[in-house]
């Protein structure tokens, strides 16, 4: 049994990688430390927090673990070696992560060594099912390779919307796929999982909005992949992502975890929108995280079909009133009780009778919101830009979207599934992403949620001038994720592993 | 150290080190004691304290306070107490002697890994540096970074790199050649510089399994007195001329300098100037090699050679081994027992059979492995680690001049 105490320090340091700074020398610490080491007694008062989550570093020396301590088992062979910041005013241990290292494979050290690293938000290691995860972000990778070093600089905002809208958003998905007839997916390296993804998602909005953390008042995650029966990703993200003012260890913000399978997240869009434009209550921004590592049994088992289709990521979305890309124009929700997709408390994969997938379940509720919102909002499809839809399969989404008129040129944009699988959460958000990587100011987005269960939630935004503005601040695109030269295309049974995780 | 406060060693003991399932952690350190105490015809209630150490016994074996499991033993109730390191009880009752606290005390130490092998490279590790523990690191895995570092801050690379392998494979080889010597050692049997080669290939690592100490089980003892009371014991006496000791940061990577070990660096500097002798006085020479690689910078660490330069002189030694290491003129007898390597390393009692070994060739009582110098044996020295060089501790022993 772990000790939550040890747990939660050790989190609270290594998952954003604290440190301080004598601001007396210069000195850096990856610790809290009251003084400095160097300047002694008068340092009090002197030392400012730093953090390293945001920075590049550099793999100063390396080797292979061939055999791991009993908890890093599961990761196989590794890289560990030494990562020094800040031209090596700080050195920390570190692993690299995102690297299969194959039986009988030999390591060049001197050919990584030197070269710049980003540190990763990632599962520690291995623990029993009933304990709690561990985290740390001692895990890294090649800046120069899948992930990119971002610099994260909050900007004062330079103009106010009369409605609310997004801000930033980010997607992320892993760098392992795996390919199968007409469809890659998304495959999670063995040390993450939906909290993992969440919390990457979430720093890539951040990154891309120029919000400045410390003003994100709420945040939702929605998932239906959550590790935890009980405890919330949304606490992780918070304190990981510094959102809302510290005070002492706690963050100034709300956070919660939404779950209505795959438009957990999409609901809550509504909730932010609202939340921001509250008068004089104080949360400038609220964020919203889809984020599902998401769940299959085997392909011989009962809810197996599923296997073919799930893939892996995470999608965040940040709402305001400043500095908007796309407007909030209006939002039409529905819901029935209708059981075509489950999954019990303690059970480890969903069920999918299959009875209800279809008709009524995915197209009704689809149809039924896209029509109400356009009727209301006075839309024919020609009066939208770009048309997304949630995507379990490639075939669902083009057929409602042909059904509601959509020509492919206003669809086909959004669709994300043969790239990176149902990302269960994420799976509409991710569209609507490859959408606004692209879109043109004052053009109109009408994104469809689809969750079992059932309900969809449909939203119309429209773009402003910004979203050109902001574009530049983001290389992790949604492009530059499907089509990036690093990505590692893995066999199914290293897909099944990988998805099990630590 | 003035003489009238020296302490002395008056006898030591130990037992064989390797695999001890069968023995109780008590029945190792009574074995270690019996063989010392018989030397000099000591019963138990002669015994004035007792210095214990261990790093893991509780968590390994499951024991409550061991100073009870050992007056239960001894039936005694002198004062006892249980630090880490074999050194550090030693510091302790060298203090307590030279006090003229204690007249007669033991210091023993013991350790049983192998019972939990399950976990015990995890146990070691947090031990080592939990930080370094939560970023993946092993047991092993600082020993090689230690040598990447070497590597490239002294830009050794083709033939030299070449040979500087080759010398931390002669390391091993040459422990375990001593160890065969050695009826206590874990392992007698001779290697080869190929089988070092091989295994690291196998493990396609900087570092394979013949340059690592391995699991140990097993416990040494040492009989201290001062100096009027060891007159009385022994005509034979080995004086603990200096004992020093540093310590420096958990996390390895933090620390300044990334090819040694500074806490063995001030402590030599501090256990010289207290023995009043110098560097090259010194004749046999225990160093701590939880590595072919700790060995090696121990070298430079201690003075012996300059920063950078180790692996030629272990090199140049092997290529026609005699038994010592030459330093220019000097002739260095390093880890006559077989070192960690060979002799074995159970962690709490690690230290007291690098004592026992000075300690024996001081006295020249080490039989087949009885070093022969130029000059009459004087002095040796004992560089002991804890952790990844997170303490060291240094000793110097001296017998009466020949």
């Amino acid at each position: 049994m772990s000790s939550e105490p040890i747990e939660r320090r050790v989190s609270y340091l290594g998952d954003r990688l604290r440190g301080r700074r004598c601001q007396l020398c210069g000195k850096e610490y990856f610790e809290l430390r009251d003084y400095c080491g160097n300047c002694g007694r008068k340092s009090f008062g002197k030392m400012e927090d730093i953090d390293f989550f945001y920075e590049k570093g550099r793999l100063e020396l390396c080797t292979l673990i061939t055999e791991p301590t009993n908890k890093f088992t599961k990761l196989g062979t590794y890289i560990y070696g030494i990562i020094s910041f800040h031209d090596g005013k700080i050195r920390v241990p570190g692993r690299l992560t995102d690297k299969i290292i194959r039986e009988g494979e030999t390591i060049d050290f001197s050919r990584l060594e030197g070269r710049e690293v980003v540190p990763r938000f990632r599962r520690r290691y291995s623990v029993e099912k009933s304990e709690i995860i561990p985290t740390i972000s001692l895990a890294f990778t090649f800046a120069d390779e899948y992930y990119p070093h971002q610099e994260y600089q909050p900007a004062k905002p330079n103009k106010e919307y009369d409605v609310p809208g997004i801000v930033g958003y980010g997607v992320y998905t892993s760098r392992f796929r795996i390919r199968e007839g007409n469809m890659e997916r998304a495959v999670p390296f063995i040390d993450e999982d939906a909290i993992t993804a969440a919390v990457e998602a979430g720093k890539l909005a951040l990154i891309h909005s120029g919000v400045d953390s410390t003003l994100v008042g709420k945040v939702y995650v929605g998932s239906e992949s959550n590790p935890y029966a009980v405890k919330p990703i949304a606490s992780k993200v918070a304190q990981v992502l510094k959102l809302g003012e510290e005070d002492e260890d706690v963050q100034g913000v709300d956070a919660v975890d939404t779950e209505f399978a795959c438009k957990a997240a999409t609901s809550m869009f509504k909730d932010a929108a609202s939340l921001v434009s509250y008068p004089k209550m104080g949360v400038p921004y609220a964020m919203v995280i889809g984020a599902d590592n998401s769940q299959a049994a085997p392909r011989d088992s009962p809810g197996g079909e599923l296997d073919f289709f799930v893939g892996y990521g995470g999608c965040a979305y940040i709402f305001g009133k400043t500095d908007v890309i796309a407007e909030l124009e209006g939002w039409y929700s529905c819901t029935s009780d209708t059981p075509d997709f489950w999954r019990r408390d303690g059970e480890p994969y969903p069920m999918h009778g299959g009875r209800f997938t279809g008709d009524p379940a995915y197209f009704k509720h689809i149809r039924k919101a896209a029509k109400k919102l356009m009727e209301r909002l006075r839309l024919q499809p020609s009066d939208i830009n770009y048309f997304v839809a949630h995507q379990p399969n490639i075939a669902f989404p083009v057929r409602i979207a042909k059904e509601l008129g959509f020509k492919e040129e206003q669809y086909l944009p959004s669709l994300q599934v043969a790239k990176f699988g149902n990302t269960y959460s994420g799976s509409s958000p991710v569209g609507l992403a490859a959408v606004l990587d692209i879109a043109k100011p004052n053009e109109r987005i009408l994104i469809v949620s689809y969750g079992s269960g059932a309900g969809s939630d449909a939203y119309s935004f429209i773009t402003t001038s910004q979203i050109v503005e902001k574009r530049q601040r983001q290389k992790m695109t949604v492009k530059y994720q499907a089509e990036n030269p690093f990505l590692e295309y893995v066999d199914y049974n290293t897909y099944r592993r990988l998805k099990h995780g630590l | 150290m003035t003489m009238g406060s020296r302490p002395v060693i008056v006898a030591a003991g130990r037992t064989k080190f390797g695999e001890h399932y069968e023995k109780q952690p008590e029945r190792l350190i009574e074995e270690a004691w019996l063989k010392a105490s018989e030397e000099v015809g000591l019963e138990r209630k002669d015994l004035e304290a007792c210095y214990l150490s261990d790093y893991f016994l509780p968590i390994t074996n499951k024991l409550g306070l061991e100073e009870g499991f050992l007056s239960e033993l001894t039936e005694l109730h002198v004062p006892m107490d249980v630090v880490r390191s074999f050194s550090s009880a030693f510091s302790n009752a060298c203090n307590a002697i030279q006090a003229g606290k204690y007249n007669l005390v033991l210091v023993g130490g013991i350790e049983k890994m192998t019972d939990r092998w399950d976990k015990i490279r995890d146990d070691l590790m947090l031990l080592e540096d939990p930080w370094s523990y939560y970023a993946g690191c092993t047991p092993e895995a600082n020993h090689e970074l230690m040598l990447r570092a070497y590597i490239r801050r002294y830009g050794i690379t083709g033939e030299n790199l070449e040979k500087l392998n080759i010398a931390l494979a002669q390391i091993s080889v040459k422990n375990h050649l001593n160890a065969l010597k050695n009826e206590y050692a874990q392992y007698q049997r001779k290697i080869t510089v190929e089988q070092v080669l091989e295994a690291r290939k196998a493990a396609r690592r900087p570092l394979g399994l013949y340059d690592f100490a391995p699991i140990s089980d097993g416990a040494a003892a040492v009989i201290l007195a001062s100096e009027e009371t060891a007159k009385k014991l022994t005509d034979k006496p080995v004086y603990v001329l200096g004992s020093a000791s540093a310590t420096d940061y958990l996390t390895y990577p933090a620390r300044e300098d990334l090819t040694g070990f500074a806490a063995s660096r001030l402590a030599m500097e501090k256990a010289l100037k207290m023995a009043g002798i110098s560097l090259w006085d010194i004749q046999v020479l225990e160093l701590y090699d939880q590595s072919t690689v700790m060995e090696m910078i121990s070298l430079e660490d201690l003075g012996y050679c300059q920063p950078g330069t180790a692996w030629k002189t272990v090199y140049e030694s092997c290529q026609d081994y005699k038994g010592y290491y030459r330093i220019g003129e000097k002739k260095l007898f390093v880890n006559m027992n077989g070192g960690l390597k060979a002799d074995g390393n159970p962690l709490g009692a690690t230290g007291g059979a690098q004592i026992y070994e000075v300690f024996k060739q001081l006295r020249g009582e080490a039989g087949a492995r009885q070093v022969v110098d130029d000059k009459p044996l004087r002095y040796g020295c004992v560089l002991e680690l804890e952790g990844f060089g997170t303490k060291g501790h240094v000793h110097i022993f001296g017998v009466e001049g020949a």
